[in-house]
């Protein structure tokens, strides 16, 4: 079976999972109203890390300002989930997957010329990674837009599975940045107020920082406490390139290839992508209910963080993980009334389970959707 | 009024890429989303752009777009109506 | 079993290892190999090299398999691998922004700064509900490639995969080299 062994989150909300899981029960977010910033003329909502903080942070590890803030983010992620472990990074038998949309995208300002213009590509940026843990074997790069960071789990547990490695380090992060800011702004998908997932109300995503860490590994056995990564699966809407299929057909066809045949009492949540807008919130409530898993509690974790991109996947799965370890359905902060047309079980206050096992599930631009099953000690 | 709807036709084919289009080929009475021209809501969008780009005209409410997009006629005496360039 | 394959650079083009005839390189060529061998998606005009690359050389190998085409399926995933993800489509994105006093964020551009969507525009045309990925990567280097393919087909549902580099730098330097590679009942062996 395919087991976390350990996980980082680094956000506004924290530098380490135990810090954000905490922020996230008291109901804290860092989004914030940004006017003028980056010099772009419409104001925005968005949670973003304090710099100075982590390059602060980073330089005691000696990553130092020849890594982009990007750069820092992936690498202190891994670092401090390493920490927890006793495993060598610069070992042949460890594979590191990042996962990210934009990387380094910032490079492409003309005014931007602290950096060679190839750290632009993401393979670059993913190589500053494994050169500072001295790692020996090629990165692999997951750029799936918003799915990428269930994808970058979903090809760790397929590397252990075939047993190529010992260990799998996933790192997912994105870095907000005017070109990303303004790409959102042009799709009017963007809320200038605190996103609210599923909400009648709801205008629109926030964006967020972040970078998050899972490093699996493979066991024949496993204790009551493990988590495991059960069961993954991508499939496409086949519909349109940014809008979400009315039928959600790829997000039910994921949903359906990971139940299998379990049964769906056995699931705590299902954690959703839930960015706020319109057509993504009222697919997902679609694909939920064909999925037979209308009567499953949901929630969505965007209006903690905003949309973090290349993190979310790693990120919301290991709150997820958190909160089941802590007995807990976290809240949906900014739902109030339900504005979907399927009545799924969503709640504003964090809930009790005694339940192990959840799905995450994400969808992103180009059609493709992601779902994973994780099952604390691996009973499904 | 001829004038500024046939600019808008070229501007449109060239703003979404309507390749095989000429300003002749498009009824301005037609639909253009729907049955017209079929477009979608990624160029309803690049519409929005055109309309502030080329005639300074900023749309508060996306949802306008609904109505002002109508047709290439509807569009017209919105921008002759609203134009600030 | 024939193994179908395509590539295309700025200047050549090959079928099952045979040369196709062409009077346009770079981006013209691109559309040449659209108007004589597809000329029934106008939405080709709206993509981005990227797209244009991947969905004209996903046609050509897709009439060379010679099966019904836009049958629905969720058997057949679309793995597709690059080194510069979508940098031409960032580059023009890049460009509606870079000045302040001209400062006009397309949406039709931005749409295509994700290197996955050129796996959403073959699943769009061909009707595959199947798993759809992108990998980026410094070298083209096969082993990696394969074992990603090998490691896809852990998911039962795929049977098949529409695979390959699809590479794009800017509107005149790209190449794609794609393959269908299928479910073997024993695939540790695979031959590239």
């Amino acid at each position: 079976m395919i087991v976390k062994v350990s996980d980082n989150i680094i956000s506004p909300l924290g530098m380490s999972t135990a810090e954000n899981y905490a922020a996230v029960k008291e109901g804290r977010s860092e989004l914030q109203r940004h006017d003028g910033l980056w010099g772009l003329p419409e104001p925005f909502t968005a949670s973003l890390m304090n710099r100075e903080a982590v390059n602060e942070m980073a330089k005691q590890k000696g990553i130092d300002d020849q890594y982009t803030f990007f750069e820092k983010m992936i690498v202190l992620s891994v670092a401090k989930a390493l920490e927890q472990t006793s495993i060598d990074p610069a070992s042949d038998k460890v594979l590191f997957i990042l996962s990210t949309t934009k990387g380094n995208v910032f490079l492409l300002d003309k005014r931007e010329t602290g950096f060679p213009a190839e750290r632009v590509r993401l393979g670059m940026a993913a190589k500053q990674m494994t050169d500072y843990f001295h790692n020996p074997n090629a990165p692999i790069v997951v750029s799936n837009a918003c799915i990428s960071g269930v994808c970058a789990q979903i090809q760790a547990m397929r590397e252990l599975e075939s047993g190529n490695f010992d260990y799998v380090i996933t790192v997912g992060a994105d870095v907000q940045s005017a070109f990303i800011v303004s790409g959102f702004q042009s799709f009017k998908a963007l809320s200038v107020d605190p996103c609210k997932p599923f909400d009648a109300n709801r205008s629109g995503l926030n964006l967020g920082d972040a970078s998050a860490t899972i490093i699996f590994t493979r066991r024949d056995s496993v204790s009551e406490n493990d988590w495991v990564a059960f069961r993954g699966a991508i499939r496409n809407d086949a519909n349109h390139i940014s809008g979400p299929s009315r039928t959600g057909e790829g997000s039910y066809r994921a949903l359906r290839a990971v139940l299998g045949d379990l049964n769906p009492e056995k699931l705590a949540f299902i954690n959703t992508h839930g960015t706020a807008t319109l057509y993504n919130d009222e697919m997902e409530s679609v694909a939920i209910e064909r999925a037979g898993l209308a009567r499953v509690p949901v929630n969505g974790l965007k209006g903690y963080y905003g949309h973090t991109m290349g993190a979310a996947g790693i990120l919301e799965t290991i709150l997820s993980m958190q909160a089941i370890d802590d007995c807990n359905i976290l809240a949906t902060k900014g739902f109030e009334t339900i504005g979907v047309t399927h009545p799924l079980i969503l709640s504003n206050q964090n809930q009790p389970t005694d339940k192990r096992a959840f799905i995450k599930l994400l969808s992103g631009f180009g059609g493709c959707n992601a779902a994973l099953l994780m099952a604390k000690g691996g009973a499904v | 009024m001829d004038e500024l709807i046939y600019t808008l036709k070229q501007q449109i084919i060239e703003a979404l890429n309507l390749e095989d289009m000429t300003p002749e080929d498009i009824d301005e009475n037609a639909s253009l989303f729907g049955e017209g021209l079929g477009l979608d809501s990624i160029d309803a969008l690049e519409l929005i752009v055109l309309m502030e780009k080329n005639y300074g005209i900023k749309l508060k409410d996306p949802a306008q777009g609904k109505e002002i997009f109508k047709s290439v006629a509807v569009m017209a005496d919105f921008i002759s109506k609203n134009r600030t360039k | 079993m024939t193994r179908h394959s395509v590539m295309i650079t700025p200047d050549s083009v090959m079928v099952n290892g045979k040369p196709l005839a062409h009077k346009e390189n770079g981006a013209a060529l691109l559309t040449e190999l659209y108007r004589t061998y597809v000329g029934d998606y106008p939405k080709f005009f709206k993509m981005d090299t990227l797209c244009k690359l991947g969905f004209v050389a996903s046609e050509l190998l897709l009439q060379a398999e010679g099966e019904p085409r836009f049958v629905p399926r969720e058997d057949r995933a679309v793995i597709l691998f690059n080194r510069n993800a979508s940098l031409q489509a960032d580059t023009a994105y890049q460009a509606t922004i870079q000045d302040p006093d001209n400062f006009f964020p397309s949406p039709a551009a931005f749409v295509y700064t994700l290197p996955n969507i050129v796996t959403g525009e073959i699943a769009i045309r061909n009707k595959y509900y199947g798993e759809t990925s992108f990998f980026v990567m410094e070298n083209d280097d096969a082993s990696v490639i394969s074992r990603q393919l090998v490691n896809a087909f852990q998911d039962p549902k795929t049977l098949s995969i529409l695979n390959g580099w699809v590479d794009c730098f800017d509107e005149d330097h790209f190449e794609a080299h794609l393959f269908i590679l299928d479910k073997l009942p024993t695939y540790d062996i695979l031959e590239f």
